[in-house]
Order: C-alpha cells, then structure tokens, then sequence
C-alpha cells in the first residue's frame, strides 16, 4: 500500500490540501472541549474522525462551519483562513454541513428544503442541474418532492439533509454523525450515497461514531479522544490497530 | 399555468371590494363606520406585526412603541414646523425603522418569553419618556392636532368616510407588503430560520440581517398605522398611544386569534375581535364594572382553546402549489424520473 500507515498527523502538501487544521481549541465556556487539534483532508479525499460521545467531533466540524465563535488556531479551507468568519458565508466558500440530528426544515416540503440549500447563490443557471443530480443520487426524494420533511422517515430526513448540503455545490462536504439512529438497511444506503459522492470530487469530511461504516468509506481516519488526536492512519491501519478494534469496532 | 383566483384569494378581493363600498351604505357620519374604520386599521396594524411575530415567530409585545414613535413623529412635525403629515408619515417610519435596528442588536439573541419581555420594557421606556419630556412631547396631557375642515394635502378631512377609504387603503398595502414578504426570498429565508435557525444558519441564511429586515419593516409600516390613527382621532396622549394592553397586546392578539403568519389571519382577527370588544362594551359596560372586559376575556379564551391555530385553520386549504405549478426547475426531473 502506497498509504503511510500511521502518517504525521500534519497534511504535508499544503497545495493537495482541501481543508487544513491546525492547533484548534474550542470550548463553550468551560473546559476545552478540543485542544491543539491538528488534522487535514486533501482533494478528493474522503476522511472520517472515530471516536466516542463529547470526544469533540461534532464541535469540530460546528469549528469549521463558524459556529463556534470562541475556537481558537488556525483552519484553512483551500488556503483560506476560515476563523473569525461569520457563519453563514462559509457554505458560500464551498463547504456544506449537514448537522448532527437531522436538521431539515419540518414544516418545509422536501423541495423547499433543498431549494434552501442552494438560497445562497440564487440566480445559479444549473440549480436545475443540481435538483437532478441531488435527485439521482437519492431518487426517494424525487418521488416525495411534494412531502413536508418533517413528516418523513429518519433516513429520508438524513437524506434532504444531505441533499440540501449539495444543492450549494460544496467541494468539501462535512458529514455529523449521518447513520445515527437509522435502520442498517438504510445506513448502506447512505454508505453508497457518501462514495458516490465522493466520486464526483467532493472531498468529504466524515465524523462517525458507526468506525465500521467510517473506514469502509475513507481513505483515511483520525481517532479523536477527549478533544486530542490520538491516533491517525489509513482507513486499513487504523482498521487493523488493536485499540482500534476493541474500542470502535467492537472485536 | 399558474392561477390567480384560489378560494383564498377570491375571498380576500371579495372582501376588500364590500369594505370599499362599505360608506354608500351605512350612515356616513355613524359610529358603525367609525368602528368599522377601527377593524381596519386594528387589521393593518395586526398585519404589520405579523411580519415579525408569525414570519419570524419573534413575539413582540412591544410594538406599541413604534406605533407611538409615528403617532408622535408626524404630529409633532406638523405642529411644529408645519409639516404636512402625509410626509411626516414616512418621517415616522424611518424614526420607528431605527428603533426597531437599535432594539434588534441586543434582543435578537432573546428567545420565546425574553424576547417578548424585552420588547414590551422598550414601550414602556417610551411611555414614560413621553410623559416626563413635557416641553417636547406635551407631557402627559397629550398632543391634538387642530381641525382644519377639509385639507386633503394635510391628511384632515370633513367626512370620516374619507379616513375609512384611506385607512383600507393602508390595509391593501400592508398586506401586499405582507405576501411579497411571505412569498419571496425573504419569506423564505424567514421561515427557515423559524423552523430551525442552526440549519438555516449552515445552509447560508444570515439569520440575523433577515430578522432584523423583517422587523424594521414590521416596525416603519405599524408607525404610518400610528399616524393615520393620530390624524382619525385627532388626539392621543402617551398611556393611550403606547398602551401595553390596548395596543402592543392587542396587535398580537388579534393576529394570533386570526392565525399566526397568515394572510388573511389578522383580517378575520379583526373583524371578529373589534366589533366584539365594541359590542361587549355597549351592552355590558352599564350592568357592573369590569363585566364587559370580563367577558371579552372570557369569549377570547374560548377561542383559543377552540382553536390554538387560530381563525384561518378553518379555512378550505389550497392545493399545495409551490411542489407543483410555481416552479419550472422541477418540472425538468420530474419528467425524467417517470
């Protein structure tokens, strides 16, 4: 394998490298929540962060999106300095987020909701492009355009979530804990959806507490512990690593 | 094809054209088109708060204040520098404009009841300033304007028929404020942050410029309702013009007794709030003190436990048109999908 087992937790080129985090810290006012995180993904990557509930994974990806107004380092998407911006002008750099817990617009129907998606670049030519690309990729959706999203089931929830991050042609897609609560047969599902994603030259940003799911999709992985990097590798050394297995995979 | 007479709409055009005609029919110096004039502006005033507290779902108890800041900024313009108050009119909405951006910047981060606090302590703040600011704002005895007989250029008419025509004329535009809102991209953005404001924020809504857009507009259209009211009454003081409970809860009352973020809710609020209020007053307020406003109370509970969604929830629904009809990007797909 060309892949570095247990490569420097640094990206090295800095040209390659989609998104770049260096040395963050974030807390919500008590004690850090992450510290002196230092990860990257590069183009075309897809990347997954193992680790167990308030390790800090989903407060790094709400770091990244702006949502944390106190994080403190340095990240960079594309060479650009994302800290200090104001939220809501990061999915127009090219970053979409689909949140923790589904968040769709309930009493929205399914095309709304992924009309909102692309809101921030209203006047696009291809939105109709986007719609069918989204709705190739999940043609449940298609077929329940006209349904309030609030009204449908978890993993169709999961999926205008999703759909609505692409409709804002994202280069790098920031996926929070996508299989939560969802029926396996759908978990493969999304697995699906998240490759072929990842094939259309969306870099990826997976953070999962499902490590099994997680590495069969990224090409590499960090394992994040009480706000530390503790482990990083490839998608089959850290699948391979002892500590690994007994903690995440659970064999 | 898209179409342009739904029930709805049919009903709402049906309504205006009847309340047009409304003064060839009745006496037009009676108190039945005096009241029928107070249902109309009661309607655009709870319209105007509409924008705030059913698009945005940020209750404001407070809207009185900007009612009062355009009551007060086009009469004092006209008594003192004899401004006509068709001008001062918009002069007051730029006044209220920038108390709603100066109340915005330390209540938007307010939820639910903190908000609503926090808004009616901005009235009241008004209320009290008007009273103690005697040389400027005439103190507590209040500000009247001076009959002129018929001035039309000044907003002072013989015939309470011709405030009745401008008063529904106010209404059609504040309504057409409100569809334009509630349809565009601003309605949009508006109820994405109220279904959920983290995912609105992660999908590239600015949450707070829109709040803060919806609520100068809320705020610059109920003050020109502040200074039509002023010139129909022709007197106001500042416990009647920036009342808590005759205006900033009656505002939202009626909008949410008609139907919250509706249309046509603040209309049918109106329409069934005002001429109760009139009828309970006429007929009880002789009986025993207080009764009146007791079964007011009483009738207005009823309603909301009947139906918390309030008036308009009994109306026929539309088909759902925006899936289908109103935009040409699905149609694409869709075709390809069967």
């Amino acid at each position: 394998m060309p892949e570095t087992a247990l490569s420097s937790a640094t990206p090295d080129a800095a040209a390659s490298a989609v998104l770049e985090v260096r040395d963050l810290s974030a807390a919500y006012g008590g004690p850090d929540v992450l510290s002196a995180v230092t990860l990257g993904v590069r183009t075309g990557e897809t990347v997954a962060v193992l680790g167990a509930n308030t390790a800090g994974k989903t407060t790094l990806l709400r770091a990244i999106s702006g949502l944390i107004p106190k994080a403190r380092g340095h990240i960079a998407f594309e060479g650009l300095a994302l800290l200090g911006r104001p939220a809501h002008t990061i999915p127009g750099l090219g970053i979409g987020h689909v949140p923790e817990g589904r968040h769709v617009f309930p009493r929205m129907t399914t095309l709304d909701n992924l009309m909102m998606g692309a809101f921030f670049h209203r006047g696009a030519k291809d939105i109709a492009e986007r719609l069918e690309r989204v709705f190739t990729l999940f043609p449940r959706l298609q077929e329940r355009q006209a349904q309030l999203a609030g009204s449908m089931s978890g993993g169709e929830q999961q999926m205008v979530s999703i759909g609505r991050a692409l409709m804002g042609k994202p280069k790098l897609l920031l996926l929070d804990e996508p299989s939560h609560g969802l029926a396996p047969i759908v978990v493969d599902e999304l697995h699906g959806a998240i490759g072929a994603i990842n094939r259309q030259g969306v870099s990826v940003l997976l953070v999962e507490q499902n490590a099994m799911l997680a590495l069969s999709v990224a090409h590499r992985g960090y394992v994040l512990e009480a706000g530390h990097v503790v482990l990083s590798g490839s998608s089959q050394s850290l699948s391979a690593d002892p500590g690994v297995r007994r903690a995440y995979l659970g064999v | 094809m898209r179409t342009l007479f739904t029930p709805s709409r049919a009903a709402l055009l049906i309504f205006f054209v009847a309340a047009a005609l409304l003064p060839f029919f009745v006496d037009p110096r009676g108190h039945l088109l005096r009241v029928a004039a107070m249902v109309l502006l009661f309607a655009a005033m709870a319209q105007s708060w509409n924008i705030v507290g059913g698009l945005a779902n940020q209750i404001s108890l407070g809207h009185a204040g900007f009612f009062g800041l355009g009551a007060y900024t086009s009469t004092l313009l006209f008594l003192k520098l004899g401004i006509s108050p068709w001008i001062g009119m918009f002069a007051g909405a730029v006044v209220a404009g920038g108390a709603a951006v100066l109340l915005s910047i330390p209540t938007f981060r307010l939820k639910g009841h903190y908000f609503a606090l926090a808004t009616l302590a901005f009235a009241e703040v008004l209320r009290v300033i008007a009273n103690s600011w005697a040389d400027f704002t005439g103190g507590p005895v209040g500000l009247s304007i001076p009959f002129m007989g018929s001035q039309p250029a000044y907003f002072a008419f013989r015939a309470v028929s011709s405030y009745y025509w401008v008063i529904l004329g106010l209404l059609a535009a504040v309504c057409l404020a409100f569809h334009l809102l509630a349809s565009g991209a601003l309605g949009y953005r508006l109820r994405a942050v109220r279904e959920n404001e983290n995912a609105a924020e992660v999908a590239g809504v600015n949450t707070f410029r829109v709040k803060l857009i919806a609520s100068v507009i809320s705020a610059a259209l109920t003050a020109i309702c502040g200074t039509v009211f002023a010139q129909f009454t022709f007197f106001f003081d500042p416990d009647s013009i920036f009342s808590l409970a005759g205006l900033s809860v009656r505002m939202a009352m009626i909008a949410i007794v008609g139907g919250l973020g509706t249309l046509g809710g603040p209309i049918l609020g109106a329409l069934f709030l005002i001429p109760l209020e009139e009828t309970a007053n006429a007929f009880l307020s002789s009986k025993a003190a207080g009764l009146s406003q007791f079964v007011f109370g009483v009738i207005l509970i009823a309603a909301i436990l009947i139906q918390p969604r309030g008036l308009m929830a009994w109306w026929p629904k539309p088909r759902r048109r925006r899936a289908e009809a109103s935009r040409p990007a699905v149609a694409a797909p869709a075709a390809k999908g069967a």
